[in-house]
């Protein structure tokens, strides 16, 4: 199943500078002064009013525009800020973690069994069709339950590529699916590449955990 | 306020390896061997009244930045008797001395309070021209303390080589929190670590608008919606630039900010696609049955290195900026990913697997001619990407164990950790000057 649909949102990033507010909050989430990332965004400092009119400030500087530039001898004082300003990271209200518990849940009831792959590669085993045999047989039996294949991968290699060997080992699954008969548009594919793991241990029985095709019952 | 040493980590011994015989005519930047550094010598800065003393962490800041600007030679000044005395400033005869002994250029200054600021005044001798050359001030909240110091070391490197210093710069990357994979916004020597996104779920390799406002990355909308967003760092407000079915990964602006580039899965296998910024047009560059992911810019916005493994395995191909002229790269081993072009133009930095099998950095001219491995050892090295002066690398390793940010020397030397604490960190890219 291949949509040719084609949804490019945009919006301009002319625009989105357009929306900077004069006198913008800016705050600081970790002690400027520390390397550590046990201080939790919950010590945050209040940075607004430092650099606010920074005369030097580099922030909205055009590239080359008076970066280290020399002010001469004895000129007067130069305003440092942050330099780069971050605002306060704000969770974005999703209710993705909560769905996904669910769908989670609902994988764990289904029995689904997952197929794993060898080092770089995105060919089904034996051991794998056979586990995808039984898990079409619960798709036909539940007719009106959807499913998510995963496609994750071990540690090694780049993490870009990674998601592509990812989405070829959801592919891989999906499609063996539809050759079993299950129809195509219950099945949506992603790739989490490297970054979802199921362990993390550096050795190879948990590379093999993590080459994997994962199904989830999936809400939608 | 804390103060952690950097962790600095000298692994002479194993890296700087160098693969090919043609190493001799290999120079890289300002770090080749004959490059003559200009012996500087920190006296100090005098802290009188301030609590918990942060002259001497000042001095420190200032030292590693000029070390890693590899155009000082920061000398050992205590060794040669030199310390700031009793008197603001130094004395003449303190100047004879230390020119006497070979150090071109001193600086010193002081830090006080002016509530509810801080000033740090920075003086620096020329020790050939035999005068005071500038006298900065500084101003800011407590806070900043540090990005003052940064500031007088960009403005030594300025005045001795005319190049805009990188003390100043950033670096973005990804670090789990909870379980999830967020973006987070440090200094260039790993201080200050902020976080820039908390979707609770997955975000994954930022890269930065050439005007340092934005950053352009890969977040999860769902578990199986895969977005291009934006956001605008000052205020954190998000755009989503594109949203289509399948992989939407590895975005990067163009040099003039025009366009975005990215890898898409949805027509079928990862192709790569050029959205133009002003005019919304999206533009197929790559037309193959193997996957094309991780376009990297030229610096001269004409040309694109990227990913390919219609070959069979993945290896770096070149092309034109509006998809035309591709060519293969990169021939030794059978996984070569990951490609940063050097802001010179001369380098592309890339992830490569040896016969080892181990993933590390390489290094590979535009034209095939020279290439280099900079790193060894266990461990996997990923998205390598390139400090303004072209002159470090900043990238991602398991060498540790857990994965960490480093930054190297372009020819391999100098490895510094800029991580510590935390579950896993990757994907760091290093803000524009």
């Amino acid at each position: 199943m291949h949509t040719c649909k084609r949804t490019v949102t945009m919006v301009g990033l002319l625009g989105l500078v357009a929306l900077v507010g004069a006198g913008c909050s800016k705050s600081i989430q970790a002690d400027a002064g520390s390397k550590s990332f046990e201080p939790a965004p919950s010590q945050s400092k209040s940075g607004s009013g430092a650099g606010q009119d920074a005369p030097v400030s580099q922030f909205g500087s055009l590239p080359g525009d008076s970066n280290g530039k020399p002010s001469g001898k004895g000129s007067g004082e130069e305003r440092v800020s942050e330099g780069i300003a971050v605002a306060k990271a704000a969770p974005s209200g999703s209710s993705m973690q909560r769905e996904m518990q669910q769908e989670s849940a609902a994988t764990a009831a289904a029995g689904l069994n997952d197929v794993f792959f060898a080092y770089d590669s995105w060919k089904l085993s034996e051991g794998g069709k056979q586990a995808l045999s039984k898990d079409a047989e619960w798709l036909k039996t539940n007719g009106s339950q959807k499913l998510a294949v995963e496609g994750h991968c071990d540690e090694r290699g780049t993490q870009a590529y990674n998601l592509v060997l990812g989405q070829k080992r959801a592919k891989a699954v999906r499609n063996y699916l539809v050759e079993l008969g299950v129809a195509g548009n219950r099945i949506t594919v992603v790739s989490y590449g490297k970054d979802r793991p199921f362990c993390r241990e550096s050795n190879e029985s948990c590379y093999q955990q993590n080459r994997r095709g994962h199904l989830v019952v999936s809400d939608k | 306020m804390r103060y952690l040493l950097v962790t600095m980590l000298l692994l002479g011994a194993g890296f700087g390896a160098i693969l090919e015989s043609g190493a001799a005519d290999v120079f890289l930047e300002a770090t080749r061997p004959d490059f003559q550094k200009i012996s500087i010598a920190v006296l100090g800065f005098r802290d009188g009244q301030l609590p918990d003393n942060p002259g001497s962490r000042l001095t420190q800041v200032l030292k590693d930045d000029l070390r890693r600007s590899l155009i000082f030679l920061v000398t050992d000044q205590a060794k040669l008797g030199l310390t700031l005395d009793g008197a603001y400033g130094a004395k003449n005869v303190l100047f004879k001395q230390a020119v006497d002994s070979g150090i071109a250029v001193l600086v010193w200054g002081q830090v006080a309070a002016r509530q509810p600021d801080l000033v740090l005044d920075g003086l620096i001798y020329d020790g050939v021209k035999q005068e005071s050359i500038a006298s900065k001030r500084y101003v800011g909240a407590p806070p900043v303390l540090r990005q003052m110091a940064h500031r007088l070391a960009d403005e030594l490197v300025y005045r001795y080589t005319g190049e805009p210093g990188i003390a100043k710069t950033k670096i973005a990357f990804v670090s789990e929190q909870g379980g999830s994979r967020e973006l987070y916004v440090m200094d260039y020597d790993g201080y200050g670590p902020r976080q820039v996104t908390a979707d609770g779920f997955l975000s994954l390799m930022p890269r930065w608008s050439p005007d340092r406002r934005h950053l352009v990355f890969t977040t999860y909308r769902s578990r199986t919606k895969q977005d291009i967003d934006a956001i605008e760092l000052a205020t954190g407000k998000r755009a989503t630039l594109v949203s289509m079915p399948g992989l939407n990964i590895t975005p990067a602006f163009s040099p003039d900010g025009t366009d975005l580039v990215f890898a898409s899965s949805n027509e079928g296998n990862a192709e790569i696609y050029k959205l133009s910024l002003r005019t919304k047009t999206l533009t197929r560059l790559t037309v193959n049955n193997g996957g094309d992911l991780s376009p990297a810019w030229a610096p001269s916005g004409r040309e694109l290195a990227f990913v390919s493994d219609r070959g069979g395995s993945p290896q770096i191909y070149l092309m034109s900026a509006d998809g035309s002229d591709v060519r293969r790269l990169t021939f030794e081993g059978d996984h070569n990913a990951a490609p940063a072009w050097s802001p010179r133009g001369n380098w592309i930095a890339y992830v490569c697997r040896g016969q080892d099998r181990q993933y590390k950095l390489c290094l590979i001219s535009p034209d095939g001619q020279k290439r280099i491995q900079i790193t060894s050892g266990q461990g996997v090295d990923d998205s390598p990407s390139w400090s303004p002066d072209g002159r470090h690398l900043v990238f991602s390793s398991t060498a540790e164990g857990k994965s960490h940010i480093y930054m190297i020397n372009s020819d391999g030397t100098d490895l510094e950790r800029l991580t510590s604490g935390g579950v896993h960190h990757s994907a760091p890219v290093w803000s524009p000057a």
